[in-house]
């Protein structure tokens, strides 16, 4: 079962990705989906509030009761989560769950190679770095251990 | 039997152990007879050995003048029957479709037989107006009856704490159309509802829909109506009288009947302070001026809301060149609701809500998440009418509208079932 989690056949190929997803600015949404990652045990997430527009064919997106084309931005919630390379596709799923609505302006996610992690506290590198206590590394290697 | 103004007053024997009291049939036709046993137990003086053989002033149209005072003895299980008897006999009778509202029915049922009891002893008293001797029988269960009511009625009322608490200062938008338009009664149920929502903090914003009222009118106009697949063309002439009816009659009749009930409304449509911008809709075409929101400006209806004044919205619109537009009212509504952020937005409607098997009436969908009614519509389970309802809450919610719901407006006092109790009634879609 752990070949599995090693094909995720990004590239390029990396140890890390980060996740950078780009939400509608929704309160509910924005916590189901922090709910949704605290439960895969995802327990760091970058948010910031960006503005920007995507829409696609003429195609307008409606905001506060309004619609809005090309020519003005709208609030945005962006997402950014560094992971390994095997929760990437658990991760994802989870937003697109969390997230959509089906309406035009739910958003996109990026995933991005991360060459390096760093923790600035202890100075560790790589898998360490990334790893966070009784997250979702934590819950795959005791899945593994019992094999 | 009349008094020196000239009103008419019926005598009341005030007596603690006759729990008697008669009235002239004001309490069964008259509301204002009805609103006036509204007043707080506070004001009401309950047969002190003053009150011995003093006259009631039963009509609420006489003015009190020197020390005429009303001795109204034990008025509150009639109250209590008034308030809550209406809505539970109509519970009683369509009780298929609401499974859910059970457990009140089961509450309040009680109430039924000793309130029926208490009826059947007032209906005895009214007969025999010169001889004044009551049934005996009648005082010890009413005294029960009295207290029970009194104590359910509180009971209630305390069980809805929660919910007050929840939705104190958020803004619900309700569109009201359909059956809840047409029939009097209802209509009376849905404003007295929508203020009582006031009064507790709830910010309530009405948008309403054309109901049978266009059709009456295109008829005394004399213009014939056309339709084409069903739906009706709204060519310049129906649309000159669409938007007179709406704007014109069916709001401020609305607003009149808020005021009424003691809140205050404000009525707007769309043009006002550009509340709505409309687009034509893509089958302009062949449907005529039907439009759909382009452009929602809620700036005016804030400060309406925070003083204290229940908005009432016509959804006629213009677009950029000044042409109105009759936009649907569902989807108006939830772009409305979207825009002042709303807590929640209320359907009312003509079925129950949406039903998971469309030939069982019992099998009522109480809460489903966007992604569930999505399935439900991809699947074909929701019916064709349903279905811009369902399209309309899915994109408020999307919008930042925390539920939508989608409830009965034939049910007397839906709006309370779903706001102020944990069943509910009709359908919630949440986030």
């Amino acid at each position: 079962l752990r070949c599995l989690w090693l094909v995720s056949g990004y590239l390029p190929e990396s140890e890390f990705y980060k996740i950078e997803a780009i939400l509608r600015y929704n309160v509910q949404i924005g916590l189901g989906v922090m709910q949704g990652l605290l439960e895969l045990g995802i327990r760091g997430v970058t948010v910031s509030d960006v503005r920007g527009f995507g829409s696609q064919g003429g195609s307008t997106e409606r905001h506060e009761g309004s619609e809005f084309s090309e020519d003005t931005f709208i609030t945005k919630v962006k997402m950014e989560i560094v992971v390994c390379k095997e929760q990437v596709e658990a991760v994802v799923d989870k937003i697109i769950e969390k997230a959509r609505t089906g309406e035009i302006g739910d958003g996109k996610i990026f995933l991005i190679p991360v060459s390096d992690v760093i923790r600035i506290r202890t100075g560790e590198r790589g898998k360490q770095a990334e790893r966070m206590t009784g997250g979702l590394s934590d819950r795959l290697s005791s899945v593994v251990s019992i094999s | 039997m009349q008094n020196h103004l000239g009103g008419e007053i019926a005598r009341v024997r005030v007596n603690r152990s006759r729990l008697h009291l008669l009235r002239t049939g004001q309490a069964a036709t008259n509301p204002a007879a009805v609103a006036f046993y509204n007043y707080p137990r506070s004001l009401r003086r309950i047969g002190t050995s003053k009150a011995k053989h003093q006259s009631s002033v039963v009509s609420p149209e006489l003015k009190l003048h020197g020390r005429a005072r009303h001795f109204v003895e034990r008025p509150t299980a009639l109250v209590a029957t008034m308030l809550l008897t209406k809505p539970h006999a109509s519970l009683a009778v369509s009780s298929s479709p609401l499974p859910k509202n059970g457990p009140i029915a089961n509450r309040i049922a009680p109430l039924a037989p000793s309130a029926s009891r208490r009826r059947g002893g007032l209906r005895v008293a009214a007969a025999s107006v010169t001889e004044a001797q009551p049934s005996q029988s009648a005082t010890p269960p009413a005294a029960a009856a009295d207290a029970a009511a009194a104590l359910s009625r509180v009971d209630v009322l305390s069980e809805a704490l929660p919910f007050i608490q929840r939705f104190k200062g958020k803004t619900v938008v309700v569109k009201y159309g359909g059956a809840a338009m047409k029939s009097p009664a209802l209509q009376a149920s849905v404003i007295r509802d929508l203020v009582l929502l006031s009064c507790v903090g709830v910010r309530p914003v009405l948008v309403h829909g054309g109901g049978p009222e266009i059709n009456s009118w295109l008829a005394r106009v004399g213009v014939e109506p056309q339709f084409r697949n069903g739906l009706r063309v709204t060519d310049a002439v129906t649309m000159e009288v669409v938007e007179m009816v709406l704007v014109g009659k069916v709001n401020k009749q609305l607003v009149s009947l808020i005021s009424l009930s003691g809140a205050t409304a404000v009525g707007l449509c769309g043009k006002d302070a550009r509340l709505l911008t409309a687009r034509p809709s893509p089958d302009a075409a062949s449907l005529g001026f039907v439009g759909e929101v382009s452009r929602v400006d809620p700036t005016v209806l804030h400060p309406i809301i925070s003083s204290g004044h229940i908005p009432v919205i016509a959804t006629v619109a213009a677009d950029q060149t000044g042409q109105a537009y009759n936009i649907n009212a569902d989807t108006a509504a939830g772009e409305i609701a979207a825009a002042v952020g709303a807590e929640k937005l209320l359907l009312l409607t003509d079925v129950s809500g949406i039903l998971a098997d469309r030939d069982d009436p019992g099998s009522l969908v109480k809460e489903v998440d966007v992604a569930g009614v999505r399935r439900m519509v991809a699947e074909g389970k929701v019916g064709g009418g349903m279905i811009p309802k369902v399209e309309c809450c899915v994109r408020a919610i999307a919008q930042g509208v925390r539920t939508a719901s989608i409830i009965d407006g034939r049910v007397p006092h839906s709006l309370l079932l779903e706001l102020l109790t944990d069943q509910g009634t009709g359908t919630m879609i949440t986030g």
